[in-house]
């Protein structure tokens, strides 16, 4: 036993040793921005010094109060659409069925693979032309429909551990089929819940191309068209873009932490059961 | 309740049986518009403009010869070789988070802590990402800085500005950005290898290269099967952000991707119709993928 030990605790070294390395890679972007965000523009070109400047001029570079409700509203309407629409279709899909019911279902799941590049021109004619760009309304219902897709395979996969036997006891009391989703189906699936909030807050949060699109006022810019214009133009001052890159990356990465479990619940749903 | 004669119960299953079903389509129907209007009509009417000269106003029908001119756009080669060069990155956004999970799974002291931060880049937008990477392969960026650090002072590189380098560039950004979700597709899979099987096979005598290989590969199969076509559906449709960032899809034509190509032809150039035709091409390369990804779902149920 004695002279197996001894490799092992050395192996266990060099492990700790390459997990710190690669951290330090993962770690990179934060770095990036904290250490260039506390820099003038002159200290960054000069490559030396720190201040407070880019912080303290960063609302009058960027709307960044602005950008973040919009940001917010978006993100809460869309997610808020998903659930309405994406609850009733899945438990109608599991326990609902209907004619043709697997057959829609197949192709709305196929749905989650159209990438919106490949729509891109039509969607955009087609919002264009109903007069949708004016506030957040084409942005939402492209978020939604394209969120759906998934929310609806979600929970339509959850709903089929749900018994039979309650929906039919809640029929029998009377409750109705949408008194049985709200009151039965919809307290059971809150982990569900849970999981496609968070996977979608992130996505659309984090997303740019239906913000750069869709919403046509510039007053109305979520956080992250409003930095990659910024950063596409050329002219902004790196260490103000950083600092409005670190207040992007804060919700998203709080929800991320505190709700690790109910993404990687959502990233395995279809494979790990 | 018992007292209910014979034939009431099979009447009124009856109707049950319809009343569940209408419920049923009701219920479905909001989510199915929805995917309707904004998913299947749109590609519908891409099929539709493809055939034709359109400016986002007034489309004309010219046929099949928008078709044959597209494909004799090297612009469009340009981006569909671009893409496939990007495949090239596919091994190295399976492989590192492969290891990275395995490290992961051998809970060293401060694991945990360690997940955390691996995870950490997954919750940032691509957008800053890129800048942050726009900034590391920049001329007075950290990648010189490192060169210079290890002693190469007179060599400096450029990776975004030079059209042979910088597809070099995004590949390598692309990687970073795909470690997080992979590796957290791959530690989930390990969670579920029962340990008494590595154990067995340890005191059978099997070393830790041949456990990879016989158990914990082949238990993994499917998740990394699931993370491929994750990978590539990144690939081909979730560079934009990058693109739009960090390089604008040049020098030149260098990084332009095909999603990347559809929004300079569209919204740049002003031609809504080959715009539509390109959405097409792209619509069926990820439909292909797509259908890979249906059949891992469905051979599992």
């Amino acid at each position: 036993m004695g002279p197996v030990k001894k490799p092992r605790r050395l192996g266990r070294w060099v492990l700790f040793v390459i997990m710190m390395f690669v951290a330090v890679i993962m770690l990179y972007p934060f770095w990036v921005m904290i250490y260039t965000s506390l820099k003038s523009e002159g200290q960054f070109l000069a490559g030396s010094g720190f201040s407070w400047v880019s912080w303290s001029s960063l609302s009058s570079v960027i709307p960044i109060g602005q950008e973040v409700l919009s940001s917010t509203i978006v993100c809460a309407s869309s997610i808020l659409l998903i659930l309405i629409v994406g609850l009733p279709a899945g438990f109608a899909f599991s326990k609902l069925r209907f004619r043709m019911s697997t057959g829609i279902f197949l192709v709305m799941v196929s749905a989650m693979m159209v990438p919106l590049q490949a729509i891109l021109m039509t969607e955009y004619v087609n919002v264009s032309r109903l007069h949708l760009t004016g506030g957040y309304t084409a942005a939402v219902l492209v978020y939604a429909s394209l969120g759906t897709p998934f929310s609806v395979f979600l929970f339509s996969t959850y709903f089929r551990g749900v018994p039979d036997e309650l929906i039919e006891a809640g029929i029998v009391d009377g409750l109705g089929y949408f008194g049985v989703l709200w009151r039965l189906v919809v307290p059971i699936a809150l982990p569900a819940i849970a999981t496609v909030t968070v996977l979608q807050f992130i996505q659309i949060w984090d997303d740019l191309l239906v913000g750069l699109f869709f919403i046509q006022n510039t007053s109305d810019r979520p956080i992250t068209v409003g930095l990659a214009v910024l950063a596409a133009g050329r002219t902004t001052s790196i260490p103000e873009l950083m600092a409005g890159s670190i207040i992007s990356a804060l919700p998203a990465m709080l929800v991320y932490v505190g709700f690790q479990r109910y993404l990687v619940k959502g990233l395995t749903m279809g494979i790990d059961r | 309740m018992a007292t209910i004669s014979v034939n009431a119960p099979k009447a009124r299953r009856l109707t049950l049986k319809r009343r569940r079903q209408l419920a049923g389509v009701v219920f479905a129907l909001p989510a199915i518009a929805l995917v309707i209007c904004f998913i299947g009509i749109p590609i519908g009417q891409d099929v539709y403009y493809s055939f034709t000269q359109w400016d986002g106003q007034t489309a004309t029908w010219i046929g099949v010869s928008t078709w044959s001119q597209a494909f004799h756009n090297p612009n469009l080669w340009t981006a569909l070789r671009n893409n496939g060069l990007l495949l090239l990155s596919v091994p190295f956004a399976l492989g590192l988070p492969l290891c990275i999970a395995v490290l992961l799974h051998q809970r060293v002291a401060g694991w945990r802590i360690f997940r955390t931060i691996y995870f950490l880049p997954t919750a940032i937008s691509w957008v800053v990402l890129g800048l942050v990477a726009e900034r590391f392969f920049a001329y007075q960026g950290t990648l010189n800085s490192i060169i210079h650090a290890l002693g190469f002072s007179h060599f400096s590189t450029n990776l975004l500005g030079y059209q042979s380098e910088a597809l070099f560039a995004l590949g390598i950004t692309f990687i970073f950005t795909m470690i997080g979700t992979n590796t957290m597709l791959f530690l989930t899979g390990l969670a579920t290898l029962d340990p008494s099987l590595e154990e067995a096979a340890r005191i059978d005598g099997a070393g830790r290269w041949r456990i990879f290989r016989n158990i914990t590969l082949p238990h993994l199969s499917r998740f990394i099967q699931l993370a491929f076509v994750m990978t590539v559906i990144a690939l081909f449709s979730a560079l934009f952000s990058l693109i739009f960032v960090m390089t604008g899809g040049g020098p030149g034509y260098a990084t332009t991707t095909v999603e990347y190509l559809i929004y300079q032809t569209g919204f740049n150039q002003g031609d809504f119709g080959t715009a539509a035709l390109y959405g097409l091409i792209l619509f069926v390369i990820t439909g292909i993928v797509g259908i890979v990804q249906l059949r891992l779902i469905g051979s599992n149920e």
